[in-house]
């Protein structure tokens, strides 16, 4: 147990150095660089060296014995933002480039705890939010999340609602 | 296969009909986002139809009471149609569905919903204004569901997607159910009749009543208070 | 007209099946019209800068929300001038030329307005739709998809169909419920059968967006399909959602690790009440384009749920395989209907399916029945159990990889068997309501969920709704198994958990082999340029399509 503690907290620590490295500004543009093409597809058999849960388990530790002897939890079974970002590459290589974007967006959601990441989405639903509601979310998601693609995109929703009458308060039972 | 005659013939007559007025009008359609739907006669406020008498009342208001539960019932409801797809009249349909709700003391208030001809939207308008917070919605070939205030739209307690499988007694267990739920109760959802070869049979004409029906919608029109009395 | 004398002939056909099936007129007004309507709007495009300003008659100030976003996020305007220049015919001979390839085919696709889209499909017949389809899927080696559900919700039979079906082929599983507070035991139940039956199996329970993603990020199924999309304004608000949050959505799916598609198909605008007057294809097209433009790497469509409405119309089924194509022409995974009943005619029912099933699609049905149609809660499929053996007598007869295997009876009980009893340990280890041996006995034999007794639903339910309160995920259920002693379905269950690390199954057209390996359009790409390319069975799966256990062999005789 003592041993689980350890290096819990040192996978925050990782964590938290990872993030640091994040926001610092000349980091951003470099990031999509992984190396990573089709040809190491599929990374699970041809690049496990690579592959490591967010807190930074290596992927050949994510085995039921570490389950059952509580080492490994739930939360390590997530695909972290460095690995979407390769997937991002790979659906590039091969000429996806909205699969590309689709993880450029999912890599910064992967910071978003599931009850926010639900609310959201039923706030972008027709008829739920007010534009100043909806700006509200893009700006929390750029300054809480570090969510700049999500944030422009929420932007640009809340400006075709409008156009399109999809707000809340543009239905005759609102 | 048997489909009623008199559906039929009404829906070829009024088929022609909105195609006279397009004619008249020099094929021109109305500047509206709907336009391509077929023009409908206007509905009349209040009609009897075979033994039930329903009277639009003005806007439906959200209501406190908490042992009411509403129904909503599309605007094609008991007036240019009268049966459901397989020929349940409609008074009936509403008979069982009260005497449903009766049996466990909660009593029905209905509203005719003008804005949306989605079963779902209609069912999960009336929850958030019924007291108790249950809602049901009936489409006019018999499409139902029960709803509750809380959940998403495209959620729901109970759903009867298949029209050409609900019966008499299913109304009014749908009636009891959604009664029960007012109560706070959990009660045995109603049995699911499942009948793979319904869609076959009838989904094309489903999509043809369906846009008949959906041809009475009005984005803009707040939904109405029915008063409903039976003889 | 009842005294009128009466062909003997007339009276005979009046009682075939297909006089069962309700067929319709075209009405254009609403859009009843299956594709190449007179009311489609007629392409074009007009580019500034890098934005698209004009499509397909329309200027931008007047685009619909779904126009918008396939005009910004669908199409390749770098290409677009070039590609839309070329006539309709030009493209459609493409798609048929074995010496064009499958790269330059979807280089022009990409860059074409939706109205272009659904009027090259107009100039192709259904075998030339089948030989582009041959060409253009995306993943060379052909899968299937079962359904597995059941009219009593009842977890131990779901656990054991779906087994069933994994063991018989079937690469990903899908469920749906008659109650949809059963939602979550419905979903465990194909994950624990699931992998009892085949090792890597995707699982998936259909029902509201939110919840599915809920059930997905708890580890409880590995995909989402029904995540719908609709080709008019009106219907996708009906459908509750825009093509900014569907794509929101889809994002999220990603986030967590988890594989998605979209689904639409002919036919739902119309049946919604609300098609504007356009063409089924035509719609479908937007709907093929808003999942492109979303990032999805798939989409479930070939009518679905509709597809009473297509076929019921003039060219309806024609208008199925088109939909197919153009998601293979957007290099998009297609996962191609033949879910649904539609016809009371055995010959119609294997007809719709033979423009899949013969080309090969990425997953050939969307929703094969693996129970018998009145289990089915997607109001039944076009094939179920009961036509099992046709379909392996059929990949036997053409030399078709069809996805199914032949199956012994005694390995099938023994799987079942399993399914039911892993089904019962977890109940036990989790607190729900116990599962009896008798109920395992009789689910392990059984049809359908009329050979089988009732559950207490009311207690079920209860425990239904603790399991998503509590948060169960699938470690739990992989700790329960193993501890109850059945070690090789936890590991199995890891193995799909570990997938959500790696995120290879998000990539284009995947499916999980047995050792954990993802196959997908960027390991095994579609390669076909005429005879002699393409996919090639290998020996041992023609040996294996050979074996139906029914066959006489020589030497017994």
């Amino acid at each position: 147990m003592a041993q689980t503690n350890e290096e819990f907290v040192a996978s925050v620590v990782r964590q938290v150095l990872k993030e640091i490295s994040v926001e610092a500004p000349a980091s951003a543009a470099a990031k999509s660089a992984s190396g990573i093409t089709a040809a190491d597809y599929p990374l699970g058999m041809k690049r496990r060296d690579v592959l490591k849960s967010p807190r930074g388990i290596p992927f050949d530790e994510l085995t039921l014995e570490n389950v059952e002897s509580g080492k490994v939890a739930f939360e390590d079974f997530s695909i972290s933002p460095d690995v979407l970002s390769m997937q991002g590459d790979i659906a590039s290589s091969a000429g996806r480039t909205q699969i590309a974007l689709n993880f450029n967006r999912a890599r910064e959601m992967t910071k978003i705890p599931d009850e926010r990441i639900l609310e959201i989405y039923n706030s972008l639903r027709p008829h739920r939010s007010t534009k100043e509601e909806m700006l509200g979310i893009a700006d929390e998601l750029q300054n809480k999340f570090g969510a700049a693609v999500c944030a422009e995109f929420v932007r640009e929703a809340a400006d075709v609602y409008q156009r399109r009458k999809l707000l809340k308060g543009d239905l005759p039972t609102d | 296969m048997k489909i009623n005659p008199e559906l039929l013939e009404k829906i070829v007559r009024e088929v022609l009909a909105g195609m006279e007025t397009e004619i008249e009008t020099g094929g021109k359609s109305e500047p509206s986002l709907s336009n391509s739907s077929p023009s409908n006669p206007p509905l009349p406020a209040s009609e009897t139809v075979a033994g039930v008498q329903m009277t639009e009342k003005g806007p439906a208001a959200r209501g406190t009471d908490p042992k009411e539960i509403v129904l909503a019932v599309s605007p094609a409801f008991a007036t240019a149609f009268k049966t459901t797809i397989v020929d349940i009249p409609h008074s009936s349909v509403l008979r069982q569905v009260f005497a449903g709700a009766e049996e466990e003391g909660i009593h029905i208030r209905v509203i005719r919903v003008y804005h949306t001809a989605d079963v779902a939207f209609m069912a999960h308008h009336a929850a958030r204004i019924s007291g108790s917070g249950i809602g049901i919605g009936i489409l006019s070939r018999g499409t139902s569901v029960i709803h509750q205030r809380d959940l998403n739209p495209l959620s729901n307690l109970e759903l009867f997607p298949q029209s050409p499988v609900i019966d008499l007694p299913t109304f009014r267990a749908i009636g009891k159910n959604a009664a029960k739920y007012a109560k706070g109760e959990s009660p045995t959802p109603v049995p699911t009749n499942n009948d793979p070869m319904a869609r076959p049979r009838y989904q094309g004409l489903a999509a043809l009543l369906h846009n008949k029906e959906a041809g009475f919608q009005d984005r803009s029109k707040a939904s109405q208070e029915l008063s409903v009395s039976f003889e | 007209m009842a005294d009128a004398k009466r062909s003997k002939r007339f009276e005979i056909l009046e009682k075939r099946p297909v006089h069962l099936d309700g067929f319709i007129g075209e009405w254009i007004e609403v859009g009843l019209y299956a594709m190449g309507s007179p009311q489609d709007p007629k392409p074009s495009i007009k580019i500034e800068g890098d934005k698209i300003v004009e499509m397909d008659g329309k200027s931008r100030g007047e685009f619909t929300m779904i126009e918008q976003f396939v005009a910004d996020y669908a199409i390749n305007v770098k290409n677009a001038r070039e590609a839309m220049a070329k006539s309709e015919t030009e493209i459609a001979r493409m798609l048929v030329d074995i010496n064009v390839s499958r790269e330059e085919c979807i280089k022009v696709f990409t860059a074409l307005t939706p109205s272009k889209i659904a009027r090259v499909m107009e100039e192709m017949n259904v075998v030339e739709m089948m030989m582009a389809m041959q060409k253009m899927r995306c993943r060379q080696t052909p899968a299937n998809q079962a359904h597995v559900t059941s009219a009593k919700d009842h977890p131990v039979m779901l656990a054991a169909d779906a087994a069933e079906a994994t063991f018989r082929g079937f690469k990903e599983i899908e469920t749906t419920v008659g109650v949809v507070r059963y939602a979550p035991f419905n979903a465990l139940a194909l994950l624990v059968g699931g992998q009892v039956g085949r090792r890597g199996t995707l699982s998936q329970d259909a029902l509201e967006e939110a919840f599915e993603l809920q059930v997905g990020m708890r580890g409880l199924t590995s995909y989402a399909e029904t995540v719908s999309v609709y080709g008019t304004e009106r219907v996708f608000v009906d459908g509750d959602d825009t093509p900014w949050s569907k794509a929101f959505l889809a994002s999220a799916y990603a986030s967590r690790g988890l594989k998605m598609r979209f689904t639409s198909g002919t036919g739902s605008e119309v049946q919604m009440g609300a098609a504007e007057g356009k063409s089924m294809l035509y719609l479908e097209t937007l709907c093929v384009m808003v999942t492109k433009g979303a990032g999805v790497q798939g989409l479930q469509n070939g009518s679905i749920s509709c597809i009473g409405v297509p076929a019921a119309v003039p060219s309806g089924l024609r208008a199925v395989t088109a939909e197919n194509l153009i998601t293979m022409c957007l290099d998009l995974e297609v996962a191609s209907g033949n879910d649904q009943t539609f016809s009371h005619s055995d010959q119609r029912r294997t007809a719709r399916t033979m423009p899949q099933f013969l080309p090969g699609t990425d997953w050939i049905f969307s929703g094969y029945s693996s129970t018998p149609n009145y289990d089915n809660m997607f109001a039944g499929s076009n094939w179920d159990i009961s036509d099992v053996d046709d379909y392996l007598a059929l990949q036997r007869d053409f030399k078709v990889d069809g996805g199914l295997r032949p199956v012994k009876e005694e390995d099938v009980v023994a799987v079942r068997n399993k399914a039911a009893r892993a089904m019962q340990a977890v109940f036990a280890e989790l607190g729900f309501p116990p599962i009896t041996d008798e109920e395992v006995e009789a689910c392990t034999y059984a049809n359908g969920s009329k050979d089988i007794g009732d559950r207490n639903i009311p207690e079920d339910l209860k425990a239904a709704e603790r399991l998503m309160k509590d948060a169960v995920t699938g470690v739990d259920v992989a700790k329960a198994l193993a501890k109850r002693g059945f070690r090789d379905v936890a590991e199995s269950i890891i193995l799909m958990m570990r997938q959500r690390v790696a995120g290879d199954y998000l990539q284009t057209s995947a499916w999980v082999g047995s050792d954990g390996t993802v196959y997908s359009a960027v390991n095994d790409p579609n390669t076909y340029m005429g005879p002699g390319t393409g996919y090639k069975m290998s020996e041992e799966r023609w040996e294996e399509i050979k074996a139906i256990p029914w066959a006489i062999r020589a030497e017994d005789v």
